[in-house]
């Protein structure tokens, strides 16, 4: 698709819409629904163990608490609700299902052992502690090393083991290129185990209709459709009686791209019980039991020629899937994103990986911001500065040797990836310039010592993958994972315009972007286009707003299905105007043609012709209404990429990070509206922060999730966020429509490396590798007092 | 369930509410489902994220951590209070236009936080807001733009609530 050019309010900021109502306190969010009559209030009995045989349950005293309806256990849902489980088609990968509520057995702390119901939260919530489940506690496992032991306890018995998943890929001649290097390189990476914790945590409420068997869900989810097609797989019902809403959502992240135990069972429910039933989750819940994501091993070797030229790269990387596959990603998600994103923006031809998940006592991993990406470029930049190292070159220098340069594109990775286009050097030759890099290598001493602290500056070149199409699913085994996105335009009678689109918002400014998209090609003023996103009963089926797809898909549909119903709206305008309609102009809510003002129509008055509310009638074998659908799958992958370039200075005394400068280039190719993705890339970086520097879910080595509320799981405050030196390259993709690439990740991506590259830089002189993040204070510390310990040992 | 309920008389965003609740009704509760006051939104309920955050008697709370039996009495403003559906506060204003809000869960309380904040330091540089803000938790903006509004809202408020 060739990009086009005539854009008129592409490219703009436009303040967003959707503010208003949200700093007035009005939007509604899932708990904010007004909430039907005779609802039910649900609460889970959670599991204590990591892993238990329930020998009974005892609800006798928590039925009898008044206000309390019934108190379920697995036995109850077995009958309505099929074993929950993603179709995952890939060799080595090993399904495997999960009652929604356990049944005689828990695999992870969290997990659903018994559903109160119950007329108010407060009743379910005495309820919880008045259910008896009488445990007999089994040996677990929590970490991947562990999990991997001959020995080790087996989560699902007809696995044998806990490999869930497995897989390999060689080029050819590896090993023969491999021993052309000169230097071999090699190191073990590993990145701590985090969540999106979303601001909102999730819930989820179903109503049954009165008059029909239909059930609204509402949920707040970012694939509204997936999670419809899942439920009715599950439940045994026809998807067109279930209706899937999205009301605001507070956060997705990835988070809330999933489809979750609770969704199938009060949907279940209320089908049963003939009442809505509602339940929303609280802090604790959210980090216990939504998916995880990261806890990577990533064991690399890398051949290398003297002049730093990379001759090959092998790259191990070990995931924890946790106790069963999420919903519908299972843990191939990240595992195959990681090796498959490895190469990045590196000329790496010579490749081999092997890639494992294995099951454990912990919550099931799943999606998040980044998936699979920063684990990668943790890897792979971690080792451009260990080249330098090792061979006396600068690591910026190491990478330059490296990079695809801007007259290779367009590019085919070694995993068979297109590069369309990209600015892979440029954007590391301005970060660089923006941190004055030279400057401050010629300044820093070979021991990183300055007035009392250890300052390096660390680099990561980042590709993104971005709006994922139908190929780029299925060659990872994701069998029923659309790729597409669609919509429909709407061209009302009186000449306003409608867009439904498949996605769901969560936060993205959709309301606002999409409208921005088809009121530049159908000419009309941006706020007389409403948006109608998140509900399956008013939009076509598509995938959903996660894996940077929200501009490149969704925008896409949106240009092609309002340039559909332009060619609509020419026909009807010519004939009406006796003009030819190709020679016509949509412009400022006319139709018009530039060469003759007296052909010259309102965009209502031709919808009135289409809408037949004048005596014109239509062309002959035009058909009535003014409006188009459009389904469009995009390429495999569409690569963004960026650049991050960041200086710290590391605190020996107490072992503290600060980040003194911060530079980030960005190409996200065509721009939809700049503020916007400038709020991405401040969200994605400031997460990868935290990714980098503290957040970690901790569990012990039997399982115990440690560190469940925000006073142990540590977010990034205001406090800990620097000014970020933005710089926005614009390589518009020659592959998309309009050139547009995705923008929601690469801040995480470039993040997390760039921080562990720094740190590395800054301790380098010391003899402190950085290996892992996230990199908190005790542990930095803990790795100075070790190294200088033993430096005076030798001196 | 609740045989001992209470009456709370609660002043809410000026206007006086009687409800008769269990002792135990946390006042994001009273707010949220007595009141149907929504705005006000529930994020950790153990007193972190500061999505709840409203003013009591004129000084931020936490919602979720109060009982309203405890604060019979009470002045309340919540965000609904801060402009109705009048023309925006310079705050929100400042938020508005400077992108300081992406999914908007945490911004009820951000707005609320600002306002005291800059009632009390109505000049402030970006290390005082960065320390102001740390009673708030935003996972989508990464807080650099709700710093910029919040310089810019004391410039407008400074200058009687019109931007220079």
């Amino acid at each position: 698709m060739k990009a086009i050019e005539d854009f008129t309010l592409v490219g703009k900021t436009i303040l967003r819409r959707e503010d208003s109502y949200l700093m007035r306190g009005k939007a509604q969010f899932l708990d904010d629904l007004p909430e039907p009559k005779g609802l039910i209030h649900i609460a889970f009995v959670l599991s204590p163990y990591a892993r238990a045989d329930i020998l009974s349950v005892d609800a006798s005293a928590a039925r009898a608490l008044p206000g309390v309806i019934d108190v379920l256990t697995g036995k109850d849902f077995v009958d309505d609700i099929k074993l929950f489980a993603p179709v995952i088609e890939i060799g080595g990968y090993r399904p495997v299902g999960r009652p929604v509520v356990a049944g005689d057995r828990v695999n992870f702390v969290g997990e659903y052992v018994a559903v109160i119901l119950a007329e108010s939260p407060y009743v379910a919530q005495d309820a919880l502690d008045l259910v008896e489940v009488n445990y007999n506690p089994l040996p677990s496992v929590a970490g991947i090393k562990d999990a991997l032991k001959p020995d080790a306890p087996v989560l699902h018995d007809h696995l044998g083991d806990n490999l869930i998943f497995k897989s390999a890929f060689e080029t050819e001649g590896f090993a023969e290129r491999f021993a052309e290097g000169d230097v071999v390189l090699e190191e073990e990476f590993q990145l701590g185990r985090v969540t999106g914790v979303m601001i909102e945590p999730r819930g989820c409420m179903a109503c049954p209709d009165p008059i029909a068997t239909n059930v609204t869900l509402w949920t707040p989810t970012q694939i509204p459709h997936i999670v419809r097609t899942a439920i009715a797989d599950h439940l045994d019902i026809a998807e067109s009686i279930l209706r899937v809403v999205t009301p605001a959502v507070g956060g997705g992240f990835g988070t809330k791209a999933h489809v979750y135990p609770d969704e199938l069972i009060v949907v279940a429910l209320a089908r049963r019980l003939g009442r809505a039933v509602k339940w929303v989750q609280d802090r604790r819940e959210e980090l216990l039991t939504n998916a995880h994501a990261r806890e990577h091993i990533l064991k690399i070797r890398v051949a290398a020629k003297n002049d730093g030229e990379i001759s090959a790269v092998h790259l191990d990387v070990r995931t924890n899937c946790g106790a069963y596959p999420n919903h519908p990603y299972s843990p191939t998600l990240e595992a195959t994103a990681a090796v498959r994103m490895m190469p990045g923006p590196y000329r790496i031809r010579n490749y081999k990986y092997d890639v494992c998940s294995v099951t454990t006592n912990t919550a099931p991993t799943g999606a998040y911001r980044g998936t699979g990406q920063p684990s990668a470029f943790l890897a792979i930049e971690g080792m451009m500065d260990r080249i330098g190292r090792r061979l006396g070159l600068d690591p910026a220098e190491v990478r330059r040797r490296n990079v695809i340069r801007p007259e290779e594109f367009p590019y085919v990775n070694v995993v068979g990836v297109r590069y369309d286009t990209g600015s892979y050097l440029p954007s590391l030759e301005r970060g660089l310039e923006m941190i004055g890099y030279d400057a401050f290598r010629a300044a820093q001493p070979k021991d990183r010592l300055v007035d009392g602290k250890y300052r390096g500056i660390g680099i990561c070149n980042y590709t993104e993958v971005s709006g994922t199409g139908a190929p780029g699913w299925r060659v990872r085994g994701f069998a029923k994972m659309p790729g597409f996105d669609s919509s429909r335009v709407v061209v009302e009678p009186d000449g306003k315009v409608t867009v439904y689109v498949s996605q769901a918002d969560a936060g993205q400014g959709h309301y606002t972007t999409f409208a921005q998209l088809a009121a530049d090609r159908l000419g009309v003023d941006w706020a007389d286009v409403m948006v109608v996103e998140g509900d399956t009963s008013k939009t076509p089926y598509g995938t959903g707003t996660f894996a940077s797809r929200g501009s490149v898909v969704g925008g896409g549909t949106v240009i092609r299905c309002s340039e559909k119903v332009g060619v609509k709206i020419r026909r009807i305008a010519g004939y009406m105007l006796n003009a030819d309609p190709e020679r016509l102009v949509l412009r400022d809510g006319r139709v018009f043609d530039p060469a003759d003002a007296e052909r010259r129509l309102t965009l209502r008055e031709v919808a009135e012709t289409a809408y037949s509310m004048n005596n014109l009638g239509l062309p002959q074998g035009e058909e009535h209404g003014l409006e188009a659908t459009d389904y469009y799958d995009p390429p495999m992958v569409t690569m963004a990429n960026g650049t991050h370039v960041v200086q710290v200075a590391v605190d020996p005394e107490d072992g503290r990070i600060e980040i003194e400068r911060y530079a980030v280039v960005h190409d996200c190719g065509r721009v939809i509206n700049p503020k916007i993705v400038e709020g991405q890339v401040h969200g994605a970086t400031v997460q990868g922060i935290g990714e980098a520097l503290m957040e970690e879910i901790v569990y012990d080595a039997e399982g115990q999730h440690l560190n469940a509320n925000l006073l142990d799981y540590l977010l990034p405050t205001a406090m800990d966020v620097p000014d970020l030196e933005l710089s926005h390259i614009e390589t518009p993709s020659i592959d998309t429509v309009a050139g547009i690439k995705g923008a929601a990740e690469g801040g995480l991506t470039g993040a997390v490396p760039a921080l562990a590259n720094a740190v590395g830089d800054a301790l380098s002189g010391l003899g402190v590798k950085i290996t892992r993040v996230p990199l908190r204070p005790s542990y930095v510390f803990e790795q100075i007092r070790k190294a200088r310990a033993a430096g005076e040992g030798r001196t | 369930m609740s045989a001992n309920k209470v009456t709370v008389r609660l002043t809410v965003n000026g206007k006086d509410y009687v409800r008769e609740v269990e002792p135990r009704y946390l006042l994001a509760d009273f707010l949220r489902h007595e009141l149907h006051l929504t705005g006000t939104h529930i994020g950790c309920e153990h007193g972190v994220c500061g999505a709840c955050t409203v003013l009591i008697n004129g000084k931020t709370g936490r919602s979720c951590l109060q009982f309203a039996a405890a604060l019979d009495g009470a002045e309340i403003t919540t965000v609904e209070g801060i402009a109705g559906d009048g023309p925006l506060h310079p705050v929100q204003e400042a938020f508005h236009e400077t992108h300081a809000l992406q999914c908007g869960y945490c911004t009820p309380g951000f707005l609320m936080t600002t306002i005291e904040f800059l009632a009390q330091n109505p000049d402030p540089d970006r290390d005082e807001i960065r320390q102001a803000l740390t009673n708030n938790m935003c996972r989508c903006t990464g807080y650099l733009n709700i710093i910029d509004a919040v310089e810019d809202a004391a410039k407008r408020l400074r200058e009687g609530g019109r931007k220079a």
